[in-house]
């Protein structure tokens, strides 16, 4: 009876594994055929889902691999000691971090999950994973390089970061009562944290568990990665830019819709900036509300939260970072004049 | 006891494997100016290396004392993962073209530098520029006459006179998903010659007229679609 299952496993694998390949070659054709109809939103589509894809995914699989190193190779002592520190010290410390971890927002998710599986308090590790994009090197300077030339650039340059800061400790403040089991998702497949051994595993063993990591990590995210693009590139393909701009002159209405877009167009925070110096219409302020609001809630990221946190967890980012953003901002406009 | 290889890790390491073969592909190809700007251009090579590197080591570790069948729901989730690869590499090469010039925004002031606009020759960096900075726009209204050759592709709006047209091009900072349109309204072109969508190279004169610039063509002529069809700042 034992060998029953093991002679049924590979077939039926193999079953699922050619329904899946007929699946994705039918799928390609029937893109070929649209396109080759000259089908304007299939081929605008794919090339933004594609693109977007393309500049994300190697930072989903640096996350993981940070993740998997973290797991493999750092003790869970040493996220216990940290865990001891007060929080009101911790907080602050891990939202800085993005100084020394210049990620966007893609690689910072998985890191702040295994640090939280590892003991890291959820509090710490929910600041640094939203204030990491905003809070790193690359993007800050991209921000300055955008605005260059305006007399508002140091505004949006410092705004950006502190307030970018200050969102994030809300948040973090939020969920600092959650416990590691009512903040992350379980039960994934590969994605599934494979009881934590107090001992680290020494030798092949070593490597063995740290590719199983990795694959689990890049599997669960990319997932929900896939999915969020496809829904930011299709809203970027049917939904014309031009529908926020006869809100521009309202200043709630006007952040709150450039608060919108940001989340509809899901760009990576190392070029947001750009696109925000575009908005000339709006103020300064709302144009600081896309800046902050896009590297932490967007369609692609409402997916890898889902897929990462539990229940509960991505209204909670939406509602505290949209109602500080939109606070923030609003004065950041008065204070400007 | 022995082992067997895995169904559940392997397919893992082949949807790894199929990535980086994606990021291979694009930089032996040179095709990564269709997705991303040079400034993010070495994103390809990073995850070409570091995929490779994983997906090795996913399928070096890919076999198991127990039996791991490849459940029918994780492989679909595994294929969606694998579709966007075969999307790119199903499709034709191609760019955004005028569909997408009618919903995105058009660049402004700061986004591009206006250096060198005084001299030399007037490029469609330097009419985004102008589109947004005074300062930008006051030299090109003193550079008023002189000859440009711009390359972009044809784009109509509504009640056009059939002589003109707007030639388009797109200024891509890090990806294809935040285009922004530069546009040059192209005057004294033949009439009907010159599709939606096709790549043409206008030479003329340009003239800023407020916000808009203009070119009264001498010369319009078809060109093939450029390998870098988005301008980089």
């Amino acid at each position: 009876m034992e060998l029953v299952p093991s002679v049924a496993a590979p077939t039926r694998s193999a079953r699922n594994i050619a329904l899946v390949a007929l699946a994705l070659g039918a799928g390609g054709l029937l893109a070929r055929a649209a396109q080759g109809a000259g089908v304007a939103q299939v081929q605008t589509f794919v090339l933004i889902f594609s693109s977007l894809l393309i500049e994300a995914l190697p930072f989903i699989v640096l996350g993981a691999v940070v993740s998997a190193a973290i797991e493999v190779f750092v003790p869970g002592a040493a996220f216990a000691r940290l865990a001891r520190l007060p929080r009101p010290l911790q907080m602050p410390v891990a939202g800085l971090g993005g100084f020394a971890f210049p990620v966007c927002e893609c690689g910072s998710v998985p890191v702040a999950r295994r640090l939280v599986a590892k003991g890291m308090a959820p509090a710490a590790a929910v600041t640094f994973m939203l204030a990491a994009p905003i809070l790193n090197p690359v993007v800050l300077v991209s921000t300055a390089v955008a605005y260059r030339g305006r007399e508002v650039m140091w505004a949006m340059v410092l705004g950006r970061a502190a307030l970018g800061l200050l969102v994030a400790l809300a948040v973090g403040w939020v969920v600092a009562n959650r416990s590691k089991r009512e903040l992350l998702r379980g039960g994934h497949e590969e994605g599934a944290d494979h009881g934590h051994a107090a001992a680290l595993p020494r030798g092949r063993r070593r490597w063995r568990g740290f590719f199983e990591h990795l694959a689990g990590d890049f599997v669960l995210l990319a997932r929900y990665l896939v999915i969020g693009v496809a829904v930011a590139a299709a809203l970027q393909t049917f939904v014309s830019q031009s529908v926020i701009g006869s809100v521009a002159d309202t200043p709630v209405l006007g952040v709150a819709s450039l608060m919108l877009l940001a989340g509809v167009l899901s760009l990576c925070s190392e070029s947001d900036a750009f696109v925000a110096a575009s908005f000339v219409q709006f103020g300064a302020g709302a144009q600081l509300a896309f800046l902050v609001f896009g590297p932490m809630v967007d369609a692609k990221l409402g997916f890898l939260y889902a897929g990462t946190f539990g229940k509960g967890f991505v209204r909670t980012v939406v509602v505290v970072v949209g109602a500080a953003t939109l606070a923030a901002t609003l004065w950041f406009e008065v204070l400007l004049g | 006891m022995s082992r067997t290889w895995s169904p559940l890790r392997t397919a893992t390491g082949a949807v790894l494997a199929a990535w980086a073969g994606l990021f291979w592909f694009l930089l032996l190809t040179g095709r990564s100016p269709l997705y991303l700007s040079d400034r993010t251009a070495w994103v390809v090579p990073l995850g070409a290396v570091v995929l490779s590197v994983a997906a090795a080591g996913r399928l070096a570790t890919a076999r198991s004392e127990a039996t791991e069948p490849l459940p029918r729901r994780t492989a679909w989730w595994l294929g969606l993962i694998v579709m966007p690869v075969v999307l790119v590499l199903a499709l034709p090469p191609a760019a955004l073209g005028s569909y997408a010039a009618s919903r995105r925004s058009a660049v402004a002031a700061g986004v591009v530098p206006a250096q060198g606009l005084s001299s030399g020759p007037v490029t469609l960096v330097h009419v985004a520029a102008a589109m947004w900075s005074p300062d930008a726009r006051r030299q090109l209204v003193a550079r008023a006459g002189t000859s440009v050759s711009f390359v972009g592709f044809v784009s109509r709006r509504a009640g056009m006179p059939t002589d003109e047209f707007v030639i388009t091009r797109f200024l891509v900072s890090c990806c294809v998903a935040d285009a922004l349109s530069v546009q040059v309204r192209v005057v004294g072109a033949p009439p009907g010659r010159f599709a939606q969508d096709q790549w043409v190279r206008v030479t003329g004169s340009v003239y800023p007229l407020g916000r808009e610039v203009l070119v009264e063509a001498s010369e319009v002529e078809a060109v093939p679609r450029p390998d870098r069809p988005y301008l980089n700042v």
